[in-house]
């Protein structure tokens, strides 16, 4: 039975970090149409302001909280200046964000001398109940994530200014005929998109260690996510972001940890061949 | 940014930039900064400030400057221009001064061949010293050795079985880091139930071999042996097996980026505080700032070389590079191959002076052959005639904390050990 608990916490927890990284880029991908691809290099640049703010002084919490805010204002400069040009052209826009994390990460790279960096947590250690330990930090993730999707959701399913968003998301057109500026509204969802992203990267920093890869790592997991949970709902890529995290720190219970990374690929494959539209299909289809 | 002068007010060096006049660079500083962008250019050289008539020797690096593993390739770099600055200093080798040249490896060993390959044929370099990962060293030594008949020294710590004619390697091999530590975990720190978990590449597979055999034949056991994905980031399912196998000791081969989650779960599950210790023989002073501080309280690790070894001509050197090389990023550690690069130089030094000035691979590889270094890092070292590789001192050391930092504390100490290789 504690066994038991042990790995539902810990698949929960991973599953938590998954779903974390592949909101902003299902927000995004979603409301916009757009694959961002510097999705990783935000989540980088969240978990680089962490380490910032650690080295001036300003402590680990600041740097948590100012993540999301300095991601979203470079997300608000990125949409304006180069993401706005490629809507009529998605794979242009690909390959954009593509060069665009490119030049994030190598920077970054260089600023950190190519090495690990530590960032330890804020709140370290863990509480028991019942016998069985658990890592604080990984319940905070937990709580965060669950926090995050129902502020999200309820943003943009009980606000006007949600209400604005899928207004946009069903029929562009018709939106800006009624007054709604669309290319503000994608401003913003891009800019809400790489929040998340932010917030993700300083969330998950103490748990792996602050490297120019840290993004990248994640990114293909993330887009397999998006496939499986399908394009133009909130709900989809959360969903599909579950599924994968379940599968990823499920199956190595279950096969060698080598064959498990590839399995997480077939199973995902089988899914979609089955399911081409996601679990969810809406939107813009 | 200034012309060629800039070079007059360096004590022994002067830098310019390899083809194009726009990468000619003020300084060592400015160039390991441009480390992260100098792979844009074709490669960089370090020129001595005197010359011979005779013309230079010409030493090719062929190291990672950017990409993944930029770190350990910028500090190998700077290991290389502090060896030969000294070795110029002193009158170059029989009379002639080195000239070093940079080609970026990148990391990758695609973009390696064409590279190095522009050592042989371009520059004509009378040697190659560079590689750090296995695969890299793979893919350039038949450029360097086969196809370009050029001697090629390896100096990264690896997985042994590289017998290649013309290919010496300096670094420590799986019987140098395994002979004396594992019978240490297991007969003084007591130690007997092993767990391998280890990155899936060649190094770990090879090196677990070693130490499978080492461990058995100490009377420990191996509980298990299991292989991830480099860059796998959850493992509870490894730690579940760790506390149901009742294992006391983690042999552990998972490299960065997998690192970190790793140790992290480990050191959440408890597994220290219930007495059990973790080993990782590729830790040195980088990897310190890699896992928090209690983390890395109590870790083993066995290398020729840390900061904290007792040898005043240790001490001497690690001031000397850092007086060259201020608040530098990039530390002069066994772990990455700085030292072994230290090692292949002085190595190919020892080499040129017994054939007097012979520069002919054939001749050069007949003397590395049985080559001696008096002092290096960690303390001397001496090819094993034949072999190809060098015996060295290892040294035992385990990580303390003192105040919030960690340092290696030395425990053991072996003398040349053999790196029983080829």
């Amino acid at each position: 039975m504690a066994d038991a608990i042990t790995v539902i916490f810990d698949i929960a927890s991973f599953t938590s970090v998954m779903v974390l990284i592949v909101l902003g880029l299902g927000v995004i991908a979603s409301m916009m149409g757009i694959f961002n691809f510097a999705h990783g290099e935000l989540v980088l640049l969240g978990a680089y302001t962490v380490y910032l703010s650690a080295s001036a002084g300003l402590g680990l919490w600041f740097g948590i909280l100012a993540a999301p805010v300095a991601v979203g204002l470079l997300g608000v400069v990125m949409e304006r200046l180069i993401i706005r040009r490629f809507y009529a052209s998605p794979i242009i826009a690909m390959l954009g964000t593509y060069a665009i994390g490119l030049v994030i990460r190598e920077i970054v790279r260089g600023l950190l001398g190519g090495n690990y960096v530590s960032i330890p947590e804020p709140i370290s250690g863990a509480f028991t109940i019942g016998g069985i330990n658990f890592s604080i930090w990984r319940t905070i993730i937990i709580l965060a994530t669950l926090s995050v999707l129902l502020a999200s959701w309820w943003m943009l399913a009980r606000t006007p200014i949600g209400l604005r968003i899928r207004g946009a998301l069903e029929n562009p057109m018709l939106a800006r005929t009624c007054g709604i500026s669309t290319t503000r509204l994608y401003s913003l969802t891009f800019a809400f998109g790489s929040a998340l992203a932010g917030l993700a990267g300083a969330l998950i920093v103490p748990l792996y260690q602050l490297s120019a890869d840290i993004g990248i790592r994640f990114l293909v997991q993330a887009f397999l996510s998006v496939m499986l949970g399908g394009v133009g709902t909130f709900q989809g890529p959360v969903l599909g972001a579950g599924t994968v995290g379940v599968m990823a720190s499920g199956l190595p219970w279950l096969v060698p940890p080598v064959l498990a990374d590839p399995l997480v690929f077939l199973i995902a494959l089988v899914i979609v061949k089955l399911r081409p539209q996601g679990f969810i299909a809406a939107g813009r289809s | 940014m200034k012309g060629k002068d800039t070079g007059d007010n360096m004590s022994a060096t002067k830098l310019a930039s390899g083809i194009s006049r726009r990468g000619i660079l003020s300084g060592a500083g400015a160039l390991t900064a441009a480390g992260w962008i100098g792979s844009v250019t074709s490669g960089w050289l370090l020129r001595p400030a005197w010359a011979h008539a005779a013309g230079p020797i010409k030493m090719g690096i062929a190291t990672d400057i950017t990409g993944a593993i930029a770190a350990a390739g910028n500090s190998d770099w700077q290991v290389a221009q502090f060896t030969v600055e000294r070795i110029n200093k002193d009158g170059g080798i029989q009379g002639r001064p080195v000239e070093l040249f940079l080609e970026d490896t990148a990391s990758d060993p695609k973009v390696a061949v064409g590279n190095v390959r522009r050592l042989i044929q371009e520059r004509r370099v009378d040697v190659v010293l560079g590689g750090i990962t296995s695969a890299m060293r793979q893919a350039i030594k038949d450029p360097i050795v086969n196809r370009g008949r050029t001697l090629y020294i390896y100096p990264q710590l690896y997985e042994g079985q590289e017998c290649t004619k013309g290919l010496f390697c300096t670094g420590p091999t799986p019987a140098q880091q395994c002979d004396k530590l594992i019978p240490y975990l297991i007969k003084t720190v007591g130690k007997k139930r092993f767990a391998m978990p280890s990155a899936n590449y060649v190094w770990p597979q090879l090196l677990n071999k070693y130490a499978r055999k080492m461990i058995e034949a100490n009377g420990g056991e191996v509980v298990f042996e299991e292989y991830y994905p480099l860059d796998q980031p959850e493992y509870s399912a490894t730690i579940s097996k760790i506390k149901d196998g009742k294992v006391d000791c983690v042999f552990n081969t998972v490299i960065p980026p997998g690192l970190q989650p790793f140790m992290k779960q480990l050191y959440e599950s408890g597994f220290q505080k219930d007495g059990g210790v973790v080993t990782c023989v590729y830790f040195d002073e980088n990897t310190l700032n890699y896992l928090p501080a209690a983390e890395m309280d109590g870790l083993y690790s066995c290398l020729e070389y840390f900061h904290t070894v007792d040898d005043p001509f240790s001490k001497q050197l690690q001031e000397a590079y850092s007086k060259r090389f201020p608040n530098t990023k990039y530390l002069f550690t066994a772990g990455s191959a700085a030292t072994g690069m230290y090692r292949g130089i002085k190595f190919y030094e020892a080499a040129v002076k017994e054939t007097k000035g012979d520069l002919h691979r054939d001749a050069v590889a007949a003397a590395m052959d049985h080559a001696v270094i008096e002092h290096g890092p960690g303390g001397g070292a001496a090819m094993v005639p034949g072999h190809r590789h060098c015996k060295m001192n290892m040294y035992t050391a385990m990580s303390k904390i003192n105040g919030d930092r960690p340092y290696y504390q030395i425990v053991d100490k072996a003398n040349m050990v053999d790196p029983r290789e080829c």
